[in-house]
């Protein structure tokens, strides 16, 4: 059999299309001749036509109904895309490479291929990225393996953070604490729910990060928390304008445990000018009122 | 796969791709390329959305989906109100084919998709007593009237006794310092063991599907085992039976030499 790659994918391509002679295609045969000469093009650096070869032997196992291989091809054909800086095949293939994954009953490769994807594309296409994040997380979450998304919920949100999009990755952190509740991982829960609030308070929005708060005290493991007990102090500081409190706070130990972008963000805290901020207590209330 | 379940798929594909079939827009929108009429429909589609949320959140029995809830809702919220100045400004706009009534009706839409929109509950929980500023104590008075001569006389000097209180609590203070380094080291020797057992979580599931594979492939393994020990089985004796005939063949020719070197 000749060695030259350009001459096994025309043979390939022959052994695909049906003729006279010929009324089935040999995708076996076919696929085979596809793996070598991406192989042969791989060696002699010539990727486009590599990546090529690939996606014609992932279709190749895909029609012989072998799914896993078919994926395994396309991610490596996503990877040499990669190389290529292609980035919106990257995230095709890998999204082509999760589906068959799917197809085939395995949910966690099928998530690290988008996850794969996603961090492929965090620089060049953010909104990409994010979105395959979530599209990962899903696929584990309904698959019932929360406790494996953890890491993407965390990279995403830092996706959100770089991008400066601070509400969305609050939310996204909350979305985590969903995770981890299902799955009793209460460390986990505890500081999401902090990050979400040091979130808030970094985008100087203190009325959303005080009903963060009130709504995640409803949690008794975040209550008992020491991550609960950090949060009540950042707010206190924050309604009594006391900015050595707030620093004192964020550089303690509950805090420098969180992830490394939170740990930015709450060492530049406070953002504006905190004296400004008063507490509204009683403003809305009523004296007639007597209910 | 049956033909049912083809046009289902079919259905679901065209369903998840006709805001590409432009023909179909155009039906469904005559003023396909008024853009208030396209953000109107985008910010209604996202309030009876919210409020689908708020209804589930209503009978929501899970507290830390409620509280991710929560955020969706006040979030998204956020959003669209920052969108009304845009539909405002948009809705006064003249458009080719649009009436004045109409054009006039536009900016009442908008002022009662506001409304709907700021209707949107925000269930939040209510608040935990825990960051209420401290009242300060009003009556406590600070002596001021020390006179200068006592400040320069012998009233300040340092004595044995307050010596050994200023070097006590300088040695306790030092502990301190010591005893806090110590927390905060035990407080982030915690914080990994709890990190660690959680991985150790996360790892078991992956160990028991690890096992179970290995498992199979051992008694895979066993049975090929066995297959291939039947065949070379097989196989030697269908040899030794063989060599044996060759073996006989040879035995009767020497027998059958003597015979006639004898004879």
């Amino acid at each position: 059999m000749s060695s030259d790659p350009d001459k096994m994918m025309s043979k390939a391509d022959k052994m695909t299309k049906l003729t006279l002679t010929r009324w089935s295609a040999d995708w076996r045969g076919a696929t085979e001749l596809y793996e070598q000469a991406a192989n042969g093009f791989r060696a002699s650096n010539k990727y486009e036509k590599a990546k090529v070869a690939l996606e014609k032997a992932s279709k190749g196992q895909e029609m012989q109904a072998s799914p896993w291989d078919a994926a395994k091809h396309m991610e490596s054909a996503a990877a040499l895309a990669q190389k290529l800086s292609i980035w919106n095949e990257v995230a095709d293939f890998y999204r082509k490479a999760s589906e068959l994954y799917v197809e085939c009953g395995r949910a966690q490769p099928a998530s690290d291929a988008l996850g794969k994807a996603a961090r492929a594309l965090e620089d060049v296409k953010p909104d990409d990225a994010i979105q395959l994040y979530t599209d990962a997380c899903e696929i584990l979450e309904e698959d019932g393996r929360d406790q494996m998304a953890f890491d993407l919920y965390r990279a995403c949100a830092n996706v959100y953070i770089k991008l400066e999009k601070f509400t969305d990755a609050a939310t996204f952190f909350l979305r985590l604490g969903v995770a981890a509740d299902k799955c009793d991982a209460t460390n986990s829960q505890c500081k999401a729910y902090l990050s979400a609030i040091i979130l808030y308070l970094y985008a100087h929005d203190l009325q959303q990060a005080e009903k963060c708060y009130n709504d995640c005290s409803q949690i008794d493991a975040f209550l008992k928390s020491d991550q609960s007990r950090s949060a009540s102090r950042l707010l206190t500081a924050y309604n009594e304008g006391d900015i050595e409190e707030i620093k004192k706070v964020a550089s303690a130990s509950t805090v420098s445990n969180l992830d490394h972008m939170i740990i930015k963000l709450a060492r530049k805290l406070p953002t504006g000018d905190v004296t400004a901020i008063q507490m509204n207590t009683n403003d809305d209330l009523d004296e007639d009122d007597l209910t | 796969m049956g033909v049912i379940d083809l046009i289902t798929r079919v259905d679901s594909i065209c369903k998840k791709y006709e805001k590409y079939d432009i023909n179909r827009q155009r039906d469904a929108n005559v003023s396909g390329d008024d853009a208030f009429s396209r953000l109107y429909s985008a910010v209604e589609y996202a309030l009876e959305t919210v409020l689908q949320k708020t209804e589930d959140l209503s009978s929501e029995t899970n507290k830390a989906k409620a509280v991710a809830m929560n955020a969706e809702i006040r979030r998204t919220k956020a959003r669209l109100l920052e969108g009304i100045p845009k539909l405002q400004r948009l809705s006064l706009k003249k458009v080719k084919g649009l009436s004045k009534e109409e054009l006039d009706a536009r900016n009442d839409l908008v002022l009662s998709l506001r409304d709907k929109i700021e209707a949107i509950p925000e269930s939040s929980a209510p608040v935990v007593g825990g960051w209420e500023a401290s009242t300060s104590y009003s009556n406590i008075r600070f002596d001021t009237n020390v006179s200068d001569d006592r400040i320069g006389s012998e009233y300040f000097q340092p004595t044995g006794e307050s010596d050994q209180f200023k070097q006590e609590y300088e040695m306790k203070r030092i502990k301190q310092a010591r005893l806090d380094y110590i927390a905060e080291g035990l407080d982030t020797l915690k914080n990994m063991a709890q990190d660690i057992n959680e991985e150790l979580d996360r790892q078991e599931p992956l160990m028991d599907e690890i096992d179970t594979k290995i498992d199979k492939a051992a008694t895979d393994l066993k049975s090929t085992n066995v297959r291939l020990k039947d065949t070379v089985t097989k196989l030697r004796s269908s040899r030794n039976f063989c060599i044996d005939i060759i073996l006989l063949c040879i035995l009767l020719g020497i027998a059958a030499f003597i015979y006639n070197s004898v004879k």
